[in-house]
């Protein structure tokens, strides 16, 4: 019996590489599924969604969403990009500042908003934001004014909650890559004549741009996709698209106009970053 | 020694067996399912269902809550839709606890029960809600739970007389700025309430929008000028954020007045979030409130053992003390039932600024869905 078993064997056995895709496959197969049911069927089906209104298969939904909320479709691209600006701009200078100098106060303090959920970080600012908030209430304890104007409920309060809420991910990020730069490139400079903040420019900023990047949109897609923060601290009028959204869901059930918005979302993100990606490409390319 | 363990074990496994299906046979497990928020859970879960069971020995109440809002009723009538599709014989809801909108759909697929009339407690049932929801006949299908109701709140430190109708409001707010707050359609029914309020009062529709219908595009046609003049109005308010909002912003001072749901009001009052020296106003032509009602599919399990829950749940005692003490709803059921079992001073309370009378007369229902919906459309046309 053996003997004709070990000639028959040959004829199934799989070569090694086979069998590796095999079992590379059954072993990504898991994450692969779930990636599927929870990310690539709805956004499909999202994006199919948004073309099917009452009035049939067509461009209904989009029309009605630009009418409606063309100008929350430009108040969200304004907060979103404002707020990517200054999360750049307060994401380098903590980075640069621990870069350089060892304060572990700081480093500590930085990171505290990453631990707080968006819903506390929404009802904190509001509380602390609003007309007769904390912070007014502080103010005219000192000064003496009264009835001074509240930043909450306001695009200055919205913009305010965002970075303070975003930035410590993005200084997370970027203080790990500016701290994988070796000193001797910063020191070559400064031997040179340069000074920290064209070390940060020249060298630090260009070595790291692929964390930079990555840090960036991570902070332009939470944004753009966050809801609660917009409802707690945002302004009434004009809201940003998820509030739309949830509108169009929980109070009419009018799923087609829900996705039209969520599709111009996308196309939102994506835009923005074909044309930082080709911005960065031409600057390689000069 | 091992016979004897192999005994022991197996009369062990047998009496467990008999005690198991007995106990099983003495235990009715009533299953409800409940639209609104965590409030609306916890209070069948924690508070109502034990005290019916121990009362009645032998019942359980199992709860499940499907999320807030119309589309919290919406999820029950479309469970009950399919499994009234697939024919099953028996359906694993008994209590269904909806808004008006989840009464009007269930009622028009034919999946309610008409039990009302049996209940003891249908002699208790006065308003004219339990006759009709949004349009729709469901007398004899429903029974209401409680009423909510949206009022305006106000500061009494800045308003000493409130504005009784809309048209003092409007005066009012175009003395004072700035001083009025409400969230306009977004976040939060007190705003719905006042939209609908206010077309309500401009075209003196009420009955054809929320009562008897129908649907016409002619009865629209005064809702352009309507909310034109509503957003001249609104350049004299604050936008607030949702209801919760309104009353944040009214608590702290910055607004003077505004629309609030009345049962929001009380609980922030009782958690020590409001001023409860602040009064509440209704004023005329009305603005709307909304019930919740009790229904027994028409296929539940245990209608019997449903019926027993809710004449538990809507009689005069267990409404005073959990609807409208603990909750500070309005009764679902007639509140001159319900006085005798009230503390003085929590009628006075809640009761206290708009009365019973006042209720009557200026109690709104929402508009009908269609006009419902109609009204969201329009106003986000012309406030874009």
């Amino acid at each position: 019996m053996q003997p004709r078993a070990a000639v028959k064997r040959p004829s199934i056995r799989v070569s090694d590489g086979q069998r590796e895709a095999v079992s590379g496959l059954v072993l990504v197969l898991p994450a692969l599924l779930v990636l599927c049911v929870l990310y690539i069927y709805p956004l499909c089906a999202s994006i199919a969604g948004s073309f099917v209104s009452d009035e049939g298969i067509g461009l209904h939904n989009f029309a009605k969403a630009f009418t409606l909320y063309g100008t929350d479709i430009l108040f969200t691209i304004g907060i979103t990009i404002i707020t990517l600006v200054l999360v750049f701009v307060v994401a380098v200078l903590t980075a640069s500042f621990l870069r350089f100098r060892n304060w572990p106060f700081l480093n500590f303090v930085y990171r505290l908003p990453l631990f707080i959920p968006y819903l506390i970080a929404g009802h904190t600012m509001r509380v602390f934001l609003a007309p007769h908030g904390i912070l007014n209430i502080l103010i005219s304890r000192v000064t003496g004014l009264s009835d001074l104007p509240g930043l909450a409920f306001s695009w200055i309060g919205l913009v305010i909650t965002f970075v303070w809420k975003q930035f410590p991910l993005a200084t997370l990020l970027i203080l790990g890559a500016f701290q994988s730069v070796e000193d001797s490139y910063i020191e070559a400079s400064l031997n040179l004549g340069g000074n920290k903040v064209r070390a940060v420019w020249e060298i630090l900023l260009p070595i790291c741009r692929p964390t930079v990047l990555v840090a960036m949109v991570l902070t332009f897609v939470s944004t753009i996709g966050c809801l609660t923060i917009p409802l707690l601290i945002g302004p009434s009028k004009p809201v940003m698209l998820p509030i739309d959204m949830a509108f169009r869901i929980n109070y009419m059930g009018d799923w087609g106009v829900a996705n039209a918005l969520g599709v111009i979302s996308y196309l939102i993100v994506i835009a923005l970053s074909m044309y930082y990606l080709s911005y960065t490409v031409k600057k390689e390319d000069a | 020694m091992r016979r004897v363990l192999k005994t022991a074990l197996l009369v062990t496994l047998v009496s467990m067996m008999v005690f198991s299906s007995l106990a099983m046979a003495a235990d009715i497990t009533i299953n409800l399912v409940t639209a609104g928020d965590q409030n609306m859970v916890d209070l069948f879960n924690m508070e109502l269902g034990p005290l019916f069971a121990k009362e009645n020995p032998g019942y359980r109440v199992r709860v499940v809550g499907t999320g807030p809002g119309d589309p919290g009723s919406q999820q029950i009538v479309e469970k009950l839709l399919a499994q009234k599709r697939a024919n099953r014989e028996s359906w694993d809801i008994d209590v269904a606890v909806i808004h008006e909108i989840g009464a009007s759909l269930a009622l028009q697929e034919e999946l309610l029960s008409q039990y009302a009339e049996s209940a003891a407690t249908f002699k208790y049932v006065t308003s004219s809600t339990a006759k009709t929801a949004l349009g729709v006949d469901v007398e004899g299908y429903v029974i209401p739970m409680f009423h909510s109701q949206t009022v305006l709140a106000y500061n009494p430190n800045y308003i000493e007389e409130p504005p009784k109708s809309f048209e003092e409001l409007v005066e009012w707010v175009k003395e004072n700025p700035g001083k009025f707050g409400y969230n306009g359609i977004k976040q939060g029914a007190s705003g719905v309430s006042f939209v609908a309020s206010w077309l309500y009062w401009k075209t003196g529709n009420y009955d054809i929008y929320a009562v008897t219908g129908p649907f016409d595009e002619k009865y629209m046609e005064s809702w352009e000028q309507a909310l034109a003049e509503l957003r001249e109005f609104d350049s004299y308010v604050t936008m607030t954020s949702g209801n919760a909002a309104t009353l944040d912003m009214l608590s702290r001072g910055e607004i003077w007045i505004g629309p609030v749901w009345v049962d929001m009001f009380y609980s922030w009052v009782a958690d020590g979030r409001m001023n409860p020296d602040f009064r509440l106003c209704l004023p005329a032509p009305g603005m709307c409130g909304q019930p919740m009602y009790y229904v027994i599919p028409a296929k539940a399990a245990n209608p019997e053992a449903a019926l027993k829950f809710i004449e538990f749940v809507t009689s005069p005692e267990i409404q005073a003390k959990y609807i409208v003490e603990k909750f500070n709803w309005y009764p679902g059921i007639d509140a001159s039932y319900v006085q005798e079992y009230l503390p003085q001073e929590t009628w006075n309370m809640v009761f206290r600024d708009v009365g019973p009378e006042e209720l009557a007369n200026y109690a709104r229902v929402f508009p009908i869905k269609d006009y419902y919906q109609a009204m969201m459309e329009a106003y986000e046309h012309a406030m874009r």
